[in-house]
């Protein structure tokens, strides 16, 4: 068989062509990134100082800073995790360990995993018929954690459960042996050996929902004193962001950055955390 | 040795004394699903004594020893008939406390299982769920443990730090010591020494020796020569049936079936 | 050998059993396997509780304009007239726009990543795409704002505009104010926002593919290109597919990055530079402000076309992947 040159000279053309395309994306993605990290350094930098976390939001044209917004946020994304860990520990645990291939928990399973990529507006519309509309019939930091706490469910049940397959049947059947009741040895030695797994979803969870906007907009609201009232409006970061860079105003404008580079760089290092964790656990 | 012409066998033709039968298997039938994995088996253990089971991979004797403890009472789908009578009273029957059951009856798996706690704490974990000791009672019943196991002289000076810390032989004996912690009266060893190295083998096989002294022994091993060095009875599986048992001495020089033979000369494995 | 040193003999059976109570917690093994069927329960009711939701608050809006709900692209708060083909037109646009940048770029940075990249330089490099994947939208939104959009508009729209032939259909579809904003750049923003996510999904899945299969098809004389687009792909095919469709369900739903940059308008867009509105961005602009009635209720019934476009995909992703990614 020929082989015919002109043949190899094209592949080569086309290979050189699929090689230059994967650099040349991999540059452009790659720029993107930096241009936003960049950006977000360089604005956001820019207006940091002491009044950011000391003072509260100010109305256009005023001194102010964030330090509502900021406690709120962390307040908020606090008693998220809170409703979120409790839920999605025990659903994931039950799905790992007493739903086997039933039926329910095949649904339960393929639901939990549309949940996950949900558009998180619809989830902050939920809420808020729910809580805001039919329940309190006000704005709430209640309804703001609960609205957040739907959001990092799906993630936590998904990685407590994946993390508990993982664990050796034999593990389990030696608890079993001893005659331990089946609960008493998922609390003391299945959840056990299965807790640096379960904190790594529980830190990426927490960089996911402190980072949403969407479902906080009618529910949380936004609050512009410093409160730590969860029954009321509360000052939240995201909200802040939408609206002072919305507004026509660039002091406000300002703040908002530096607004976005604290989100970002909680976000960033949390999930820093969450990696080095998980790769520490796999080391054992 | 005699060439042999028995096919069959009758598990009354070993020698054992009825009386010190401790826990007696009448015709078990096992089920995985469809599957019918152990046929009308009948076997005697004898009271302190070690009985071993021996068998090509897939003739079901896991599958027995894990019926010995309703392990397999776990998952759906898996189930047994017939009657395994335990000081004369029937284990399989429904209404048994599963739990009582298991702390009769102890079990080492083969791979080494610490739990994620300190070795003290490994060995007292099945103790704290039944009894209420005193911290001085709960110390003496660690150590009294880890001795018998032959493990307290490597682990005394650490007995807070983590199990998993262990060597794989190191570990194999605490799970050995948790075990008989709860002072059961039958022991069950899955393959005990596969996942270790020789010498921890060695220490293992001893100290089963020493164990038989106060408790019945069942272990379940694909090593014949481990088989020959460490129990009293030998019963021998094949594609789910008992094909032939007995003392170990005579088993393994004059084995009555044909196919005990050949497995035993090494024809087939 | 070691001795052992055996310390008091085994007390008599009788004795160990009288001392034995049944083991602590024996009691409350059914009542935690309740605790934890209800908390999966719980998520079960949530999707529902949400779909439920919708569909009562925006019942009042079906209910008053029917069909032509989805038809007209009328949006007048003042007359209580609503129609939400407007945004159902931008939602998908701007998400199929917005894929069809990303996809092939994210294969490029997979590719990149599994077959190119230098060694020491690939955890680096990906983790860089994983970290990109984890910053909020409303940042990319931001971004999209206040820096994209200058760039885009001095350097894209005008040029683009000024240079399309008057009477062709570049001229259509090059129409609008060049101010930075609109139904392109908004495609634009969401690519990037949903980029690092496919990409990440992608090189996974390439990932799966046995050494043993690259290393054949290498060794027959395959380039790289040939043996990423003609064995490494076909093989994870199904997977790619289900990563695609994953990354067009995050599209459709995606709020905060488009709001800023897709200029609000209702109408249909009929030019790429044209503002326009997505669903997300219409329900995140107006809900808190709408009057109740029929305006609350025409949003929520949009939440719920949202809801239903992006639950269809969602499954159908879930079925081609598998259980891939836990984020």
């Amino acid at each position: 068989m020929a082989i015919s040159a002109a043949r190899i000279a094209s592949r080569r053309v086309a290979n050189g062509a699929f090689v230059a395309f994967c650099y040349i994306v991999t540059f452009v993605a790659l720029s993107f990134l930096t241009a936003i990290l960049w950006t977000l350094l360089q604005k956001g930098l820019g207006g940091v100082n002491i009044d950011v976390f000391t003072m509260s939001t100010p109305a256009a044209g005023s001194r102010g800073g964030l330090l509502n917004a900021i406690i709120g946020s962390v307040m908020l994304c606090f008693y998220a995790m809170v409703i979120a860990l409790t839920v999605g520990i025990l659903a994931g645990t039950w799905l790992a360990e007493y739903a086997g291939n039933s039926r329910y928990g095949t649904v339960v399973r393929f639901l939990n995993d549309v949940l996950l990529s949900a558009p998180s507006i619809l989830i902050g519309l939920f809420v808020w018929e729910v809580m805001v509309a039919n329940l309190l019939h006000h704005f709430s930091g209640w309804a703001g954690s609960v609205a957040l706490g739907l959001i990092a469910i799906p993630v936590i049940a998904r990685t407590t459960e994946d993390v508990m397959r993982l664990q050796p049947t034999a593990l389990r059947e030696s608890g079993i042996a001893l005659g331990t009741p089946f609960w008493s040895v998922i609390r003391s030695v299945l959840w056990r050996s299965a807790a640096s797994g379960i904190l790594t979803g529980a830190l990426l969870a927490f960089a996911r929902i402190s980072g949403e906007t969407a479902p906080l907009l009618f529910t949380a609201l936004n609050n512009q004193f410093t409160s730590l009232d969860m029954g009321r409006e509360m000052a939240n970061l995201p909200v802040v962001m939408f609206n002072y860079a919305l507004s026509a105003y660039e002091d406000l404008q300002r703040l908002a950055w530096v607004a976005a580079l604290i989100v970002s760089m909680s976000v960033l290092g949390i999930t820093i955390i969450a990696r080095f964790v998980s790769r520490e656990q796999k080391r054992t | 040795m005699n060439e042999v012409a028995l096919d069959s066998f009758d598990v009354s033709v070993a020698r054992v004394d009825k009386a010190q039968v401790k826990l007696d298997v009448q015709e078990l039938d096992f089920y995985y699903g469809k599957t019918h994995s152990l046929k009308g088996v009948s076997i005697p253990f004898s009271e302190k004594k070690v009985t071993a089971l021996i068998g090509p991979s897939g003739c079901g004797k896991s599958t027995l020893l894990r019926t010995l403890n309703r392990m397999y009472a776990l998952y759906p789908g898996q189930r047994a008939t017939g009657r395994i009578m335990l000081d004369g009273e029937d284990i399989l029957r429904p209404g048994v406390n599963l739990s009582m059951l298991r702390a009769r009856i102890g079990m080492v798996f083969q791979k080494p299982t610490p739990f994620p706690m300190s070795i003290f704490d490994n060995v007292a974990f099945g103790v704290k769920l039944y009894e209420n000791l005193s911290k001085a009672e709960m110390a003496d019943r660690v150590e009294e443990s880890l001795r018998r196991a032959a493990l307290w002289d490597e682990v005394k000076d650490q007995l807070n730090s983590s199990g998993l810390g262990l060597s794989g032989g190191q570990q194999q004996r605490l799970c050995v010591a948790r075990g008989i912690a709860v002072k059961p009266e039958i022991l069950l060893l899955d393959e005990p020494t596969s996942a270790l190295d020789p010498i921890s083998s060695a220490k293992l096989e001893e100290t089963v020796t020493q164990l038989k002294a106060d408790y019945t022994i069942v272990i379940v091993t694909h090593n014949l020569g481990q088989a020959a060095r460490v129990s009293d009875f030998t019963g021998f599986m094949y594609l789910g049936e008992l094909v032939e048992f007995g003392e170990t001495a005579s088993m393994f020089t004059r084995p009555v079936t044909k196919r005990a033979s050949d497995y035993i000369t090494g024809r087939f494995g | 050998m070691t001795e052992v040193a055996m310390t008091a003999a085994a007390q008599p059976q009788a004795a160990t059993d009288q001392r034995r109570v049944a083991p602590k917690g024996s009691g409350l093994e059914v009542a935690f396997e309740y605790v934890c069927f209800a908390a999966a329960t719980l998520l079960l009711a949530a999707l529902g509780g949400v779909l439920v939701s919708l569909l009562i608050g925006g019942w009042p809006a079906f209910a008053h304009f029917g069909v032509s709900f989805f038809t007209s692209s009328t949006w007048d708060p003042v007359n209580d007239e609503f129609g939400v083909a407007g945004p159902i037109v931008g939602t998908v646009v701007t998400s199929l726009l917005a894929l069809l940048l990303a996809v092939p770029t994210a294969f490029g940075v997979a590719f990149f990543l599994v077959e190119l990249c230098p060694g020491p330089l690939k955890r680096p490099i990906g983790t860089a795409v994983e970290l990109l994947a984890g910053i909020p939208s409303i940042v990319y939104g931001m971004w999209g704002l206040f820096v994209f959009a200058p760039v885009f508009s001095k350097f894209v729209q005008l040029p683009l505009m000024t240079a399309a032939p008057p009477g062709s259909i570049w001229e259509k579809f090059t129409q609008g104010v060049p101010n930075g904003t609109g139904i392109l750049a908004a495609s634009i923003i969401l690519a990037v926002m949903v980029l690092p996510f496919i990409a990440a999904t992608m090189r996974e899945l390439l990932n799966t593919v046995p050494a043993q299969v690259r290393e054949s098809a290498y060794g027959l004389g395959a380039t790289t290109g040939e043996v990423v687009m003609k064995v490494t792909l076909p093989y994870v095919r199904r997977g790619v597919i289900g990563a695609i469709m994953l990354g067009l369900g995050r599209a459709l739903g995606e709020t905060m990055a488009v709001t800023f940059i897709i200029g609000n308008s209702h109408g249909f867009p009929k030019s790429l530079f044209d503002a326009g509105s997505t669903i997300a961005s219409t329900i995140a602009n107006e809900f808190a402000e709408a009057a109740p009635g029929l305006h609350t209720a025409s949003l929520i019934a949009s939440g719920l076309v949202l809801f239903i476009i992006t639950f269809i995909v969602l499954a159908l992703a879930r079925m081609m992947l598998g259980r891939q990614r836990s984020v």
